[in-house]
């Protein structure tokens, strides 16, 4: 019975972690270009649900729909906060771009708060299930799950197979170098935040597809903290790495849940985040390069 | 003997400050509530300029000192409530939470200092989260229910005396923490301490290499840092508040509060922390009253645009026009 349970829980776990490995490669592809942490990740994750939320719910637009929308959305809000505010906070110290991706986090929720309220929304989009030996599966989550594995791929190709992306790499590598060599540095800079962004509010297309519930303005952080921990196993830098990472993650948060259930008097779920966050620290402690990062 | 006093002369507007605002509370009714509020903020503020302004790391987790000592005092006060101790209750409570918040430090200190600018930031956020879901999740001291103890406070010291400690000595403690800091600043900036801290600052490599124990220095700075904000979480939430609610005490907010006050009155100066503590919490207060409800719309970019504007903060200005005129000595 456990083992069915267990096996159901990793089958969900395998495709929630494709969505957050999605919803992490933005944070990686700015961490390894521009070295900023975007602490306000998880509220662009909400603009995401919110862009779904608000097509399906008043247009009536199912939500595979929204993804390109999200994108043009993420991009628009990823180029208008970079001209803005980051260009200037590149050379910087952390302290400076850390508060201000935060206070742009804040202002982001905010914004919502004020224009759509703080209520709890969801939606509905019935188109089925599949039975799985082990469970049972809403196509919504397959489409998800389908959805982020493409985009991890078209990631993939952008990044190692054309001309900009081999740009993006060498600043990775080196900025000063890639300058030298004649790459465009400042544009790089602009589009791998732009693309970063873009990305993040479209994993919140996918999460709502996941979890259609539960959409409201802070729903955010949570998927900040997950994110910081997925990135930093997958080495910081490296968005694909960010992606198995997130596989795993996903496998691992679902597993242990399982297990912990188990145990009397204790609060399953917050053990479970304890357990990501220990992760998290013996890894940047052991292995800061990320589990499949090069040593 | 006289160069030893005149390094004490900055805290002179440092205190003139404090006692400003403790007489303001004193004298005019209905004023001490703000007054105590502008004394947590500098408070802090100053507590966490000991580290931040000082190394320049970004501890993001740094409210998990505050919760740790917020815990020590409600552990001091419930197991101890019965012992007929008096206000040794309150030291016991002070201490635990002093003991608590210092030991996770050196702990924390003694691994995630090997880590550097954004690796070191995630770090602390993940052991501030990891600690929160550790309480919640193993049901260590209430688990997420947290510790209520308003009734134990009651019955140790008479409801009026509770009602009093909560009131009024828990602010007026928060008071003498701030004074205490700002003479520990001080003391650190214009000795050893403060000489190799910035030299760490400005270039850790090369620090190493002439010769400054640059770990040592950063633990030093970090526990010294951890232990105030200890102090502060046991007074101005434990025994104020007589509550402890783990999503409360290790809401990364406070911890963004720190930094803002730090950062607004300029990160690594003596009166920037008084500075900042004061208009941020000013302004916060003003517009929970003019504007209820639009505090964080109208703050966030205002941070943004201070970040971008003048990163130095106020008193990083006001020190660069005081330079070469007979106000230095009194500003740092």
């Amino acid at each position: 019975m456990i083992w069915q349970v267990l096996a159901g829980n990793l089958t969900h776990g395998l495709v929630l972690g494709a969505v957050y490995g999605v919803a992490t490669m933005g944070l990686s592809l700015i961490f390894g270009v521009l070295r900023v942490v975007n602490v306000g990740h998880g509220p662009f994750i909400m603009v995401g649900a919110f862009v779904t939320l608000t097509m399906f719910a008043a247009f009536g637009i199912a939500p595979p729909a929204a993804i390109p929308a999200a994108l043009v959305v993420g991009m628009a809000l990823g180029f208008a906060f970079f001209y803005v505010v980051m260009r200037r906070l590149i050379k910087a110290p952390e302290l400076a771009s850390l508060l201000a991706t935060f206070a742009m986090g804040i202002l982001l929720e905010e914004i919502v708060k004020h224009t759509l309220g703080t209520e709890f929304r969801g939606y509905v989009w019935d188109v089925g299930k599949i039975t799985l030996p082990m469970t049972v599966m809403p196509m919504t989550k397959v489409y998800a799950f389908i959805g982020s594995i493409i985009v991890a791929v078209a990631l993939y190709l952008w990044f190692n197979k054309t001309r900009m992306g081999t740009a993006v790499r060498t600043v990775v590598e080196d900025s000063e170098g890639a300058r030298v060599c004649g790459v465009n540095v400042g544009w790089s800079y602009a589009l791998s935040f732009a693309i970063g962004i873009g990305l993040t509010v479209m994993s919140g297309v996918f999460l709502t597809m996941f979890i259609p519930v539960g959409i409201n303005p802070y729903m955010g952080g949570a998927y900040t903290l997950k994110a910081f921990v997925i990135a930093v196993l997958g080495g910081l830098t490296s968005p694909y790495g960010a992606f198995f990472a997130g596989l795993i993650f996903g496998l691992v948060e679902n597993g242990s849940y399982v297990f912990f259930a188990l145990i009397p008097g204790v609060e399953p779920f917050a053990l479970t985040r304890f357990i990501t966050f220990a992760i998290l620290l013996i890894i940047l402690l052991v292995r800061p390069t990320g589990l499949l990062g090069r040593k | 003997m006289k160069l030893k006093i005149v390094k004490y002369y900055p805290l002179i507007p440092v205190y003139a400050a404090y006692l400003i605002l403790f007489l303001i509370g004193c004298t005019m009714p209905g004023m001490w509530q703000m007054v105590a509020l502008l004394a947590f903020y500098c408070a802090i503020g100053q507590a966490f300029n000991i580290f931040l302004g000082m190394t320049g790391y970004v501890d993001f987790g740094y409210v998990a000192f505050m919760a740790l000592g917020t815990y020590g005092m409600a552990l001091g006060i419930t197991a101890f409530y019965q012992s007929g101790l008096g206000i040794g209750i309150i030291f016991i409570g002070l201490l635990l939470g002093v003991v608590m918040a210092a030991l996770l430090s050196l702990a924390v200190g003694a691994v995630a200092l090997r880590l550097r600018g954004a690796y070191f930031a995630i770090a602390t956020i993940g052991v501030n989260e990891g600690f929160r879901y550790l309480i919640e999740g193993a049901k260590i001291w209430g688990g997420s229910e947290g510790m209520i103890f308003s009734g134990e406070l009651k019955e140790a010291f008479g409801v009026e005396m509770a009602s009093r400690l909560s009131t009024l000595w828990a602010d007026v403690a928060v008071f003498i923490i701030a004074a205490v800091a700002a003479f520990v600043t001080i003391h650190y900036m214009r000795g050893k301490i403060g000489y190799a801290l910035t030299a760490l600052r400005e270039d850790e490599d090369a620090a190493k290499v002439m010769g400054i124990n640059v770990t040592r220095y950063k633990i030093i700075a970090f526990i010294t840092s951890a232990s105030f904000a200890g102090l502060i979480g046991a007074m101005a939430w434990a025994l104020k508040l007589t509550y402890v609610f783990p999503p409360d005490v290790f809401e990364i907010h406070y911890t963004i509060e720190c930094i803002i006050v730090v950062l607004l009155g300029g990160a690594g100066t003596l009166l920037g922390p008084v500075v900042g503590g004061l208009i941020y919490a000013l302004s916060k207060y003003w517009l929970a009253v003019v504007a209820p409800g639009f505090q964080l719309l109208i703050f966030a970019p205002i941070i943004i645009a201070i970040i971008v504007a003048f990163p130095e903060g106020i008193m990083g200005l006001v020190k660069r026009r005081a330079k070469g005129t007979g106000w230095e000595r009194y500003i740092i």
